[in-house]
């Protein structure tokens, strides 16, 4: 059994719950490990930069040294800015020094050293490249036929660059969907933002988003929308009902995330990766 | 006596590390500002806003709601023909902003900045306000979203303290924070 | 006058550096500024300097720390004094619930807080040389 270091973030000890149950869940089904790191802290998001970067890439070092410590090489984690935070920060550990120098100083306090060896990943594509398409399919009991599902990227999964992926038109996340049976639907806004905190700091500028968002995803007749990040999964799902007040709109479509359509697909149990009656009831009712 | 150094030196300076190309490469294209989804919701464009940092308008810069409305999603920055990291730029004019403590009244994007941070040096961990709304139950979207909105309120204003979980080696932690920021021992 | 003391001044606000060049120079001092850390360490790598007067906020972060330390590593300019001139409790106000900046993260150095009195100024300048000229004359013997 592969195993990897996973750093769950924040959002995923309350409203991202479900994710976290449907990832570990999903993982062991594939025959992964995700061995949580201890003691992690947060990541910081988005709300470090305006007051010191170097604060920023302190903290997610913490959390890469406590990764490296424990031997593994694959720190994964399920939420876009965690994993866009811990995917730059390792970068530029390897590429400037004096960084480096600088905040081992730092870790020196709590014991810990980073050497910004860790290999970075977002969970959905160590399901993609570690496990495979075809893999996935053979195993999925379910499949998700007729259930047309919006795969919703957002922002911090394909941006900023990388490498020279397709930050624009990125297509595994349709690959994956359609290996679980599903139909996923083409859609210009899957990888438009969905506010992020400006829900909180501009509400009205995340409503706007969303609501596009919702607009898009809608007129191209999905069933629901599939998630990889627990903020856009909340700014999505939570504030629906605030969109349809605002724009005197009536969208009710579903927001899963993508591990817990795995995992119906997979035939687990729905009730281990927080799926409730209503969500199975609709995946099941398109395949019939 | 030095002349002065224009406002446009300054945000280079403060941008000294980007690892996109200097702002001074802009050719005003608008592919940002086309590509935003927040543009909107801003007082200028962030194509505009590059403008009047090249234009040395330090004033009407400082008075703007637009980094403080950018939400980070880098659109602009995969974008940019010129290779400038665009979202980046939103980053050091946020911090020159709050470092100077001057920003547009009525945002809330420097306090909730603050909160943030400060909750991260005590606890360890984020909570977002909005996330209290955890504890209700589900489907009851409107009071989640009221709770939501109440938390932040509270917690803004410095009435509601949270209580996130928290790293175990806090004080190893804090320690690690005070290396970095040469803030006072806390008894 | 070629023995004229020579100070560097790294910080990235320009007003600040315009009136604290100006008091410096008065007091027959050669001042050179850089305004970002970069610029800062090229200069003391180009130049030899009697004192640095090094802000702290500055490009990404608190790099006046990091610059200070890394200073304190490097083998030609460990000996250089530095005098910290920050505003930092005020830029970031919020970290700092009535505590002072924490003063001692390397050796030698004094650290005064903005803004500064041009009479506090130039002796804690004077005094920081002195110290310096001493440790030298001690080394020597």
């Amino acid at each position: 059994m592969k195993q990897y270091a996973y750093y769950p973030g924040c959002s995923l000890e309350s409203l991202g719950k479900n994710y976290h149950i449907s990832a570990l869940e999903v993982s062991r089904e594939l025959g992964l490990e995700l061995k949580e790191l201890e003691d992690w802290n947060c990541c910081g998001a988005t709300a470090y930069f305006p007051v010191d970067e170097l604060l920023a890439y302190t903290l997610v070092s913490r959390n890469l040294a406590i990764a490296e410590k424990s031997g593994l090489q694959d720190f994964v984690a399920p939420c876009s800015a965690c994993y866009k935070n811990a995917y730059f920060t390792n970068s530029y550990l390897q590429k400037d020094a004096d960084l480096a120098e600088h905040i081992n100083y730092a870790l020196e306090a709590d014991n810990l050293h980073v050497n910004g060896t860790m290999k970075v990943r977002h969970l959905i594509e160590v399901f993609i490249e570690d496990v495979g398409i075809e893999e996935i399919q053979k195993k999925v009991s379910n499949p998700l036929k007729g259930l047309r599902v919006a795969p919703y990227y957002g922002c911090q999964l394909v941006r900023p660059r990388k490498a020279k992926e397709d930050v624009e038109n990125p297509q595994y996340f349709e690959g994956l969907l359609s290996a679980l049976g599903a139909e996923p639907i083409e859609y210009a806004s899957k990888t438009r933002c969905c506010g992020g905190s400006l829900i909180i700091t501009n509400r009205k500028a995340a409503l706007d988003m969303v609501h596009k968002l919702l607009q898009d995803a809608v007129k191209n007749n999905a069933n629901v929308i599939a998630t990889t990040c627990p903020m856009c999964n909340v700014n999505v799902e939570v504030y629906q009902s605030q969109v349809n007040r605002e724009f005197g709109t009536d969208f009710s479509i579903p927001v899963m995330y993508f591990t817990q359509l795995m995992g119906i697909a997979l035939g687990i149990e729905p009730k281990r990766i927080g799926v409730g009656a209503s969500m199975l009831s609709l995946a099941q009712s398109t395949v019939s | 006596m030095a002349v002065e150094l224009s406002f446009s030196k300054e945000i280079e300076n403060i941008m000294y590390a980007s690892h996109g190309k200097p702002i001074k490469d802009c050719l005003q294209c608008g592919t940002c500002s086309g590509s935003c989804p927040a543009v909107e919701f801003m007082d200028n464009s962030p194509r505009e806003i590059i403008g009047l940092i090249s234009a040395d308008f330090k004033k009407e810069v400082l008075a703007s709601n637009t980094y403080w409305t950018c939400a980070s999603c880098y659109h602009c920055s995969v974008r940019c023909p010129a290779g400038i990291d665009i979202a980046d730029m939103m980053y050091a004019l946020k911090r020159y902003s709050m470092w100077k403590g001057e920003f547009q009244e009525g945002l809330i994007g420097p306090e909730f900045s603050e909160s943030f941070v400060k909750m991260i040096v005590n606890s360890g961990r984020s909570f977002e306000p909005l996330l209290a709304a955890t504890y209700l139950p589900k489907f009851s979207a409107r009071d989640i979203v009221q709770e939501g909105l109440m938390a932040t309120g509270l917690v803004l204003s410095g009435k509601m303290p949270l209580l996130p979980k928290k790293v175990k080696r806090l004080k190893n932690l804090q320690r690690m924070v005070r290396r970095i920021i040469p803030i006072g021992e806390t008894k | 006058m070629n023995t004229q003391t020579k100070l560097l001044i790294i910080d990235d606000d320009p007003d600040y550096v315009a009136g604290i060049r100006s008091v410096l120079e008065k007091a027959e001092y050669s001042v050179d500024v850089a305004y970002n850390p970069k610029d800062g360490f090229q200069a003391l790598q180009s130049k030899q300097y009697d004192l640095l007067l090094l802000d702290i906020m500055m490009g990404r972060g608190a790099e006046g720390i990091a610059l200070a330390r890394k200073l304190r590593k490097d083998p030609k300019l460990r000996e250089l004094p530095v005098l910290i001139i920050t505003g930092i409790r005020e830029q970031i106000a919020f970290l700092f619930p009535g505590q002072p900046v924490h003063p001692h993260f390397v050796e030698l150095d004094e650290l005064v807080e903005k803004p500064v009195e041009p009479k506090l100024l130039l002796e804690k300048v004077s005094a920081l040389l002195k110290m310096a000229e001493e440790k030298k004359s001690q080394a020597k013997k």
